[in-house]
């Protein structure tokens, strides 16, 4: 059992991290500037003078270091030789963005890296000339050209610096030569291209200081990060939400273990009978139910005033002091509970009778359920007692289930009933880009997961001697 | 096995609702639309949905004729409106606000109105319902039509050649394997920047085209550097690859991940919506239980004696997965692709119910849905759209067990 357990668990390991992977992959897919989005108000908004730019590009060094996005992204890449291995460097997403253009344009780093500080040195000569000589005009196109890297589009905004330039004497005066430089170097970019770099490829070795690294590390040690739009610890923004996820779970799994169990044993005791027949056919309707729709049904009908007919409480959970404990804030909301509660459970209750029902009938058909009967034994005991036990193995099973759905089976009842919980969380994440958030929950629910097929692989081993002993095999 | 599916008188009759919602699908337009089908104005015959069909696809223009007034305040010598005389898009201003089936309606004749209500901008909902009919049909079978190409392919690859009968020579390993490398890096890596220029200006396809080719082209040579390996004699020595494992650590690293928060995170992260995209998204998700389905057929069918006599006749194995093994397995996954469509549709009403995924044009049965969660009162944008759902769910849910009833008793 030991051996087989531990075979399982091994086995799970590169599943998890290639789950890791996909998750924090997608988290590279998003755009925007996740380290902007922490710091809530922009540091370059209004940059007056030099050391406002120095204070600016400090706080936003500052941020990138706590949420280790000044990091490369992964252990290695796959690039050209065009592109330098310090490109992760670069702060702000889109100054980034655009130097990588740059370069997959015109593939001469070297050239592009001297461009581009000489924006940064003409911006530093433009904030430190006095206010009187309106250098505002400048800077303008001049913080366009960090962003942009199409031919057309950098050439009109040197264009519209020029213009100024020409118009202003007295700041030409200050700002000619260094204008001049900047032309030129743009000049040499796009003169001196090197496009063959763009065409052969190398890897680049990242080494162990990387964003997967520094992420899946904290998560193994169980920090989930830090909420971009909170500026919290991702786990204090789970915990409470899994809480009301679980009891909204867990209530609507008893309730439908309670009705599934009675009513699958006493259809597959009748089994063929037309009440055994009208259940199947209702059950299979109640699964094809989409839960959302019920959901939405139940709000409008039965907890709006439209109708006449408020006999639940609406949307949210109604006023719940935090301080109070677990089972009292559980028996204040029980009032906003009780539909979403139903609606998770009646899918689970048609599936679980389903099951329920198959697994006895296959039971009941068996030849020491015969002789059972035919030793006399009452017709209680024969279902209850041989039948019913033997038929209880594959339902544990089910239980397990119960942990990824945990996460994810509920979003959209959550978001109909307004209930705080890992749905509404998740998607309230998903609106806001809040990222952490979301990738928590990603890897969050595949451990879930694993553990659910895991549990459910051990309570089938234990009640299955031939897995234990290896006969079947487990791929 | 037809004919004990047709005795089946529930799944016989879903698959009849199955044509209506087919036939709706497809002729949408011409059972709601704001312009008529046919129109006669000054002796000149007119087919304004037919022409609109032509200008979508960039073959027409729009006749200045109809620029000026609305469909409906024409003089008309002549005119056919379809059944209902909305389209998805049609906003019906005087009826805004959420006008009610039952109630009075702000209309000049019967013909008018708007059977199953309007929206809060005045929006008809019978012809968002039969928007929604081809957004549903579309995903549910587009989306298993992608699933199914993968399942299929990756599943019998598993099951029939397990891990110990897929060999290959060493040296057409390296080849592929330093030629994927390639391809993937000239054909997409190197073109990073065309691509995602072509992305934002939307002329993505005609680049993706030349990067495919660029891909084909490079995978093409592989395959002449290979025959010309194997002219010189010199193949190297036969790897086994376990095939049925990597497949099955493929299908439980997806299956690990919840797939619904999968799906809502990627709609999430690219921020686009497209139907597309969610077609493929849940096509990429859900080829897994067809792959397994077909894995495990393949696992019992590859020990039948009559697979062992086609190899004793010295067919490939090509040859007898494809022409032996293949056609008697693929019958049972029909089973698992009718559930799949109907879990499809799912998803992808969930998600628009959410407001994710599906573009802000397109009408749906979430979207739909969702509005009556914002306004209580409009109890018919919740029963219609949603019971909508609820039978197309249940009509592929019960071919599917029909098909398993009928193939299960042969």
């Amino acid at each position: 059992m030991l051996n087989y357990l531990v075979k399982r668990l091994l086995l799970f390991i590169p599943t998890l991290i290639v789950a890791s992977m996909i998750a924090f992959g997608l988290s590279k897919l998003a755009e925007g500037d996740q380290v902007l989005d922490y710091l809530i108000t922009d540091p370059f908004g209004e940059i007056e003078n030099p050391t406002d730019l120095f204070n600016a590009e400090n706080t936003y060094q500052r941020a990138a270091n706590e949420l280790s996005l000044d990091r490369p992204a992964f252990y290695f890449s796959i690039t050209s030789r065009a592109y330098p291995d310090t490109l992760h460097k670069i702060g702000l997403a889109n100054r980034r963005n655009t130097v990588e253009k740059l370069i997959s344009q015109y593939g001469n780093w070297p050239q592009i890296e001297t461009y581009y500080n000489n924006i940064r040195s003409l911006e530093l000569e433009i904030l430190s000339l006095p206010d009187s000589l309106d250098a505002a005009k400048v800077k303008i196109p001049l913080r366009d050209l960090y962003i942009s890297y199409r031919h057309e589009t950098i050439n009109n905004r040197i264009d519209e610096i020029r213009s100024v330039l020409s118009e202003n004497k007295a700041l030409s005066k200050w700002l000619n030569t260094d204008f001049d430089v900047l032309k030129n170097k743009y000049g040499d970019v796009f003169n001196q291209a090197t496009p063959r770099k763009l065409l052969m490829p190398s890897i680049q070795w990242h080494g162990f200081r990387n964003q997967y690294h520094a992420w899946i590390g904290s998560f193994v040690r169980g920090d989930f990060g830090i909420s971009i739009f909170e500026r919290r610890p991702v786990a204090d923004k789970l915990a409470p939400a899994l809480f009301w996820t679980m009891v909204l779970n867990l209530g609507a799994i008893f309730i439908a273990f309670l009705i599934s169990i009675p009513l699958g044993v006493y259809s597959a005791a009748r089994s063929g009978s037309q009440f055994d027949k009208a259940t199947s056919l209702g059950l299979f309707m109640l699964y094809s139910l989409p839960a959302f729709w019920i959901g939405t049904m139940l709000l409008i009908f039965f907890t709006t005033k439209e109708y006449g007919m408020d006999i639940f409480q609406g949307i949210g959970l109604g006023e719940i002091p935090m301080s109070a404990p677990w089972w009292k804030q559980i028996w204040l909301a029980m009032p906003h509970l009780l539909l979403p509660i139903a609606c998770i459970a009646y899918p689970a209750l048609a599936f679980l009778t389903r099951q329920v029902r198959g697994g006895m009938v296959d039971v009941l058909g068996q030849e020491y359920i015969k002789t059972a009967r035919a030793k006399g034994l009452s017709e209680k005991t024969v279902i209850w007692k041989h039948g019913f036990r033997n038929a209880l193995s594959p339902i544990i099973t089910l239980l397990a289930s119960v942990f990824p759905a945990a996460i994810a089976g509920s979003i959209t009842i959550e978001f109909i009933f307004n209930i705080p919980g890992m749905g509404w969380l998740t998607l309230n994440a998903i609106l806001q880009k809040d990222w952490p958030v979301v990738f928590a929950v990603l890897m969050l629910g595949s451990v879930l997961t694993i553990v659910g097929i895991l549990v459910s692989d051990i309570l089938y081993a234990m009640t299955n001697p031939r897995v234990r002993f290896g006969e079947a095999s487990t791929k | 096995m037809s004919q004990r599916f047709r005795k089946n008188r529930l799944a016989f009759w879903s698959l009849r609702v199955l044509y209506v919602l087919v036939f709706i699908a497809v002729f949408g337009d011409f059972i709601a639309n704001e312009k008529p089908i046919y129109c006669k104005i000054e002796g000149e015959s007119h087919f304004p949905i037919f022409r609109q069909y032509l200008i979508d696809i960039g073959l027409a223009k729009l006749d200045a004729r109809f620029f000026q007034n609305d469909w409906d305040e024409h003089d008309y010598e002549s005119v056919v409106f379809p059944f209902i005389p909305y389209s998805s898009k049609t906003i019906d201003g005087k009826n805004g606000g959420y006008a009610s089936p039952f109630e009075k309606q702000k209309i000049v004749s019967a013909r008018y109105r708007h059977w199953l209500g309007t929206d809060n901008l005045g929006h008809d909902v019978a012809a968002g319902m039969i928007s929604g009919t081809r957004v549903a049909l579309l995903v549910g079978v587009i989306a298993m039509s992608i699933a199914s190409l993968i399942g299929i392919l990756l599943g019998s690859m598993a099951g029939f050649f397990g891990d110990d009968r897929f060999q290959v020579s060493k040296s057409s390993l390296w080849v592929y394997l330093i030629g994927l490398f390639v391809a993937w890096f000239y054909a997409f890596k190197a073109r990073s920047f065309e691509l995602s220029e072509a992305a934002k200006g939307g002329e993505l396809s005609k680049q993706l085209l030349i990067s495919l080719l660029i891909f084909g082209t490079i995978l093409l040579t592989c395959r002449c550097i290979l025959f010309f390996i194997k002219k010189m004699r010199w193949p190297g020595k036969k790897v086994r690859l376990p095939l049925d494992l990597i497949i099955m650590r493929m299908i439980e690293v997806l299956n690990s991940i919840p797939g619904f928060l999968l799906l809502l995170s990627i709609v999430g992260v690219l921020q686009r919506g497209s139907i597309f995209i969610v077609m493929a998204i849940i096509g990429l998700i859900r080829w897994t239980s067809i792959a397994r389905f077909l894995r495990a057929e393949l696992l019992r069918i590859r020990n039948l004696e009559y697979i062992e006599a086609a190899r004793a006749m010295g067919f490939s194995n090509k040859r007898i997965l494809l022409r032996h093994a293949l056609p008697n397995a693929l019958t049972p996954v029909l089973i698992t692709i009718s559930f799949g469509v109907a879990s499809a549709i799912l998803l992808e009403s969930a998600l628009s119910f959410l407001g994710f995924g599906i573009g802000e044009e397109t009408v749906t049965w979430g979207k739909l849905l969702s509005e009556a969660r914002r306004y209580p009162g409009a109890w018919w944008m919740a029963l219609f759209p949603g019971g909508a759902i609820f039978i197309t769910v249940t009509i592929f849910n019960l071919i599917g067990e029909g098909l398993t009833k009928a193939i299960g008793s042969e």
